[in-house]
């Protein structure tokens, strides 16, 4: 028998019939199998390491270093280090996410992930994960060295609580980034720009380096739809606990669900727009770079 | 859904597709009829832009059809599409896609895993499909660093990955050079003769490869169907007679001698190229146009009396392109120069195993009864 | 099928393979620019194109003003006008250095031309300079309408009267050569690294964003970091432009504490000794540019880097 291939067992229609189980375990390992460029390809390219951790970290020290020059309480020097932490984040989920359908048509991949019997929201947080190890190294880098270089304290009153908004924050934030993917695959080549669009901008919005209520209803507006914006504002009231005196934003508490509302609505459209995407390029024949 | 165990591997019922564009849509389908049985391997033979990626994107659920249904055992393109996914794959050529930082064995593995395969199954497949399509050598080479053709065993791998009930092969030996080419149809037919019953639907501007591997094929153009059937009924559409080249030691009294035998529409010398340097030429090389192929037998018969011993005696049929040129009225290549495109070059086997009369010799006679 | 005429082949002309100077770097040059805007402006948005040319600079010039505002308030108008020139022209640079190294990158990987750009006989560098220059344009509107906004509704204090128009375009001129340089040596990086290198050009500026007393005085910097800041072109290019727009502005290189000051003995620097640093490190930068690019390019020659693509 040729290795090529394996005796068939049943019919086409029943091969094509799977159960509950089995569609789950296929969803489950494409999310392994998406997951493991990312994964490996950091080891096989560790310029990462400099241009990824050490050279952001020193972007960051550069926002400490304005407030030295203001000689601004410690805090807001903590503001800056925890700021700069999430930006590795939001980062991952921009640039390795929301942008990244764009560069699998390019390459001429996305066709055969479409192709393929996994749900694309599987493929989708397989690359998820797949980046959370840079973006999560990155982040610890930042805080520990920000922390025991630039002398920040941190006074934590509800760890559970601060993990949980970190948690929730992540699972918005990638909600988020999966959400913007399919809309930057029908909006082509701007989704490069609009990828330029979500840095600074959504920085000042989210006051990365400042508290977010200093704007006003603009800080109002960002904590109510970006999560980077509410998920910072509230491991900033939780992480110096005491120190900040009145933000003008909700409590840590009201934040928290806010973002589990941010999750479920992000990945909820999602999946809308990941459905909406694949009849739009099917109808349209958008798919693919090369087949027209 | 029909009848599971009667459900053709593909069912398509007037399709048609249309792109908007500017500044005038573009219609790639303009209704097409197709059934294709299950473990059929059935060719699109068409120039470029007839239709033949179109109608495969459809089939592979990556492209709505305008109008029209079309299915793959019996699961529709439209609301089936899960479970098309299922039981199919697809291998294009002259694609780069694939991530040029894995290794090939881990590139492979990670499409095993969007099939559903164990993590162990799916590494033991690997192995064993590159083992089995020649990339041993290359299994922890990087993507990047592949050549065309190890690219496209590659990539035929993967679409052998989940063991597929059909196999879209979309122009598979597209840019690939002949001993690449021919590997990758060997694999193909060595997958096909593997499991009995799998159907394959393969796109190609090749004529030899349409010939080599199709058991029944469409030609296609401008989005319609032209013709449907296998090679040899194809041919015999427009071969209206039968044409012979005789290769023969001796003719006394030429190409006349011949034309005035029973059956004999028309017979013609030809100068004969194919004698070895520095060897006077012996043979004599006629074609010889006949009533039909029963005429034969009488003229062989008769070549005794006239003290002619046969060399040689091929039958000449038309080819494939021929056929195109007879529904269409132009050829592929008159098609490729009035696109600005060039032709890409035939594989071997067109050479060797087609003739073309128009392309031989001159005539040195020509006798018409 | 109509038949082809036959050109009966001329002979071998050996002048062919010789180039003709300058006149082809020009040529290669004006190309690859055009090459360049014709890919940045092909928008189909022509609106998201103007607002992400002018959101992105002007929202980094705000992060600062309101990080002045939480801790100083409004009285810190000085600082405040440090902040914003500083922001502005920190624009400028960012897209000059990232111009060269994502052309590199796109013509790589998205559009796969690289290996064509390469073989032809036009200079590797020339053309890639070229590609560049759109988007250092792009930057300098970026920067003007940061500073416009700053005049208008932040409090920027404008004197066109007051402006050392020569010491600006001498600044300018060879400041733009120190950008370029730099971008040259992403672009080197870029050559030999994968497609997630999109970022490595903002994380560069980022880091000199540290050294350079874009937002904040040296002095505040530790020595160290100061004596690496004062050897950057960058820093005397911001200097420079400071001094000749805003006369009599605060300066970022010397004041108490600084290096400058404790070496020099004087509070700032004067436009000479600005001019003569900038002259001397943008000649040091663009040296090591060429050299690295030049390295860069044989290794990518040798491991035939210049043709793959990448992707994870």
């Amino acid at each position: 028998m040729s290795a090529l291939a394996r005796p068939a067992a049943g019919t086409p229609q029943a091969d094509a019939a799977w159960d509950r189980r089995r569609v789950f375990l296929a969803n489950l390992r494409s999310v392994g199998g998406r997951a493991y460029p990312r994964v490996h390809g950091l080891f096989r390219e560790p310029s990462w390491v400099l241009f990824e951790i050490l050279l952001p970290f020193l972007t960051t020290s550069a926002f400490v270093f304005v407030y030295r020059a203001l000689q601004a309480p410690p805090q807001y020097v903590g503001f800056v280090v925890l700021g700069g932490a999430m930006t590795a984040f939001w980062l991952n989920v921009i640039w390795m996410m929301a942008a990244q359908l764009y560069w699998e048509k390019d390459q001429g991949n996305l066709e055969l992930y479409f192709a393929s019997p996994v749900d694309m929201m599987s493929v989708l947080f397989g690359m998820a994960v797949g980046g959370l190890i840079m973006s999560s190294t990155r982040a610890a880098v930042v805080l520990a060295v920000g922390a025991v270089v630039y002398g920040v304290t941190f006074t934590v009153d509800q760890w559970g609580l601060l993990l949980l908004v970190f948690f929730l924050t992540l699972a918005a934030l990638y909600g988020l980034g999966m959400m913007l993917s399919s809309l930057f695959v029908l909006w082509g080549r701007e989704a490069w720009h609009l990828t330029q669009l979500l840095q600074e901008p959504v920085y000042f919005v989210s006051g990365l380096n400042f508290p977010v209520g200093r704007l006003g209803f603009l800080g109002a507006l960002a904590v109510a739809i970006i999560p980077l914006a509410v998920g910072l504002d509230a491991m900033r009231q939780l992480a110096f606990a005491g120190a900040l005196g009145p933000t003008g934003t909700p409590p840590p508490e009201i934040e928290a669900l806010i973002l589990v509302a941010m999750a479920v609505a992000f990945t909820w459209m999602a999946r809308v727009m990941l459905r909406i995407l694949e009849r739009l390029a099917r109808e349209k024949g958008r798919l693919s770079a090369r087949w027209r | 859904m029909s009848e599971p165990h009667l459900a053709p591997a593909i069912d398509v019922r007037g399709v048609q597709r249309v792109y908007q564009a500017k500044p005038k849509d573009v219609v790639a389908l303009a209704g097409v009829d197709l059934r294709v049985e299950p473990g059929e391997l059935f060719g699109l033979l068409g120039p470029n832009g007839a239709g033949k990626t179109t109608l495969i994107k459809i089939l592979t659920t990556l492209l709505l059809p305008t109008a029209g249904t079309a299915s793959v055992f019996g699961f529709d393109v439209a609301a089936d599409a899960k479970r098309i996914r299922r039981i199919m794959n697809m291998v294009a050529g002259g694609e780069q896609s694939g991530y040029g930082i894995l290794t090939v064995r881990e590139q492979l593995w990670m499409f095993s895993q969007f099939y559903g395969l164990g993590r162990r199954e799916g590494w033991r497949r690997v192995d064993e499909l590159i083992e089995a399509v020649g990339l041993a050598e290359q299994r922890v080479q990087r993507v990047s660093e592949l050549s065309t053709g190890q690219r496209q065993k590659m990539n035929l791998a993967r679409g052998l990955l989940n063991d597929p009930w059909i196999l879209f092969l979309d122009e598979p030996t597209l840019g690939l050079d002949v001993s690449a080419a021919r590997t990758v149809r060997e694999l193909v037919v060595e997958w096909r003769a593997a499991v009995p019953g799998r159907t394959v639907l393969l796109t190609t501007h090749y004529m030899a490869e349409a010939d080599e591997l199709c058991d029944r094929l469409a030609i296609v153009d401008r989005g319609r169907i032209l013709a449907e059937g296998t090679p040899v009924e194809l041919k015999r559409r427009v071969q209206r007679e039968s044409v012979f080249r005789l290769e023969l030691d001796r003719l006394a009294g030429g190409a006349a001698a011949l034309a005035a035998l029973p059956g004999v529409v028309r017979a013609a010398t030809m100068s004969d190229g194919a004698g070895e340097v520095g060897r006077e030429r012996q043979s004599v090389v006629v074609n010889l146009v006949l009533d039909d192929d029963a005429a034969l037998g009488g003229v062989v018969g008769a070549l005794g009396g006239l003290g002619a011993r046969i060399v040689a005696l091929q039958k000449s049929e038309p080819s494939l392109e021929d056929v195109f040129v007879e529904l269409v009225g132009r050829g592929f290549d008159d098609e490729a120069v009035h696109h600005g495109e060039r032709p890409g070059p035939p594989p071997a086997t067109l050479a060797e195993m087609t003739h073309d009369t128009e392309e031989a010799e001159p005539l040195g006679s020509e006798v018409t009864r | 099928m109509t038949a082809r005429a036959t050109a009966i082949p001329a002979a071998f002309d050996p002048g062919r393979a010789e180039g003709r100077g300058s006149a082809d770097t020009a040529r290669g040059f004006v190309t690859a620019a055009l090459l360049g805007w014709r890919m940045e402006a092909n928008w189909t948005d022509p609106l998201l194109f103007f607002i992400y040319s002018v959101a992105k600079p002007v929202a980094s010039a705000l992060i600062l003003v309101f990080m002045l505002e939480v801790i100083a308030g409004p009285g810190a108008r000085d600082l405040r006008s440090f902040v914003i020139v500083g922001s502005a022209l920190w624009a400028f640079v960012m897209s000059g250095m990232a111009g060269l190294a994502w052309s590199v990158l796109d013509d790589r990987e998205r559009y796969r031309m690289l290996k064509y750009v390469y073989v032809s006989p036009s200079d590797f560098l020339v053309l890639l300079v070229g590609r560049g220059v759109a988007r250092i344009a792009i930057g300098a509107m970026g920067a003007l309408i940061v500073l416009a906004v700053g005049v208008v509704f932040l409090g920027l204090r404008f004197d066109p009267g007051a402006v050392d128009w020569a010491m600006l375009g001498l600044v300018l001129l060879v400041g733009l050569a120190a950008i370029v340089a730099l971008g040259v040596i992403l672009a080197a990086v870029c050559m030999q690294t994968r497609q997630e290198s999109w970022s490595y050009p903002e994380a560069v500026a980022g880091a000199l964003f540290l050294l350079v007393g874009a937002v904040f005085p040296l002095a505040v910097l530790p020595l160290p970091a100061q004596a690496a800041g004062l050897a950057l072109p960058l820093t005397w290019w911001l200097e420079g432009v400071r001094m000749a727009l805003f006369p009599g502005g605060r300066s970022a290189i010397g004041g108490e504490g600084s290096l400058w000051t404790a070496w020099t003995g004087s509070a700032a620097p004067d436009g000479g000794a600005i001019v003569g640093t900038l002259l001397a490190t943008s000649l040091m930068i663009t040296l090591v540019a060429a050299a690295a690019f030049r390295v860069s390019e044989r290794r990518a020659k040798d491991r035939g880097l210049i043709d793959r693509t990448t992707g994870s």
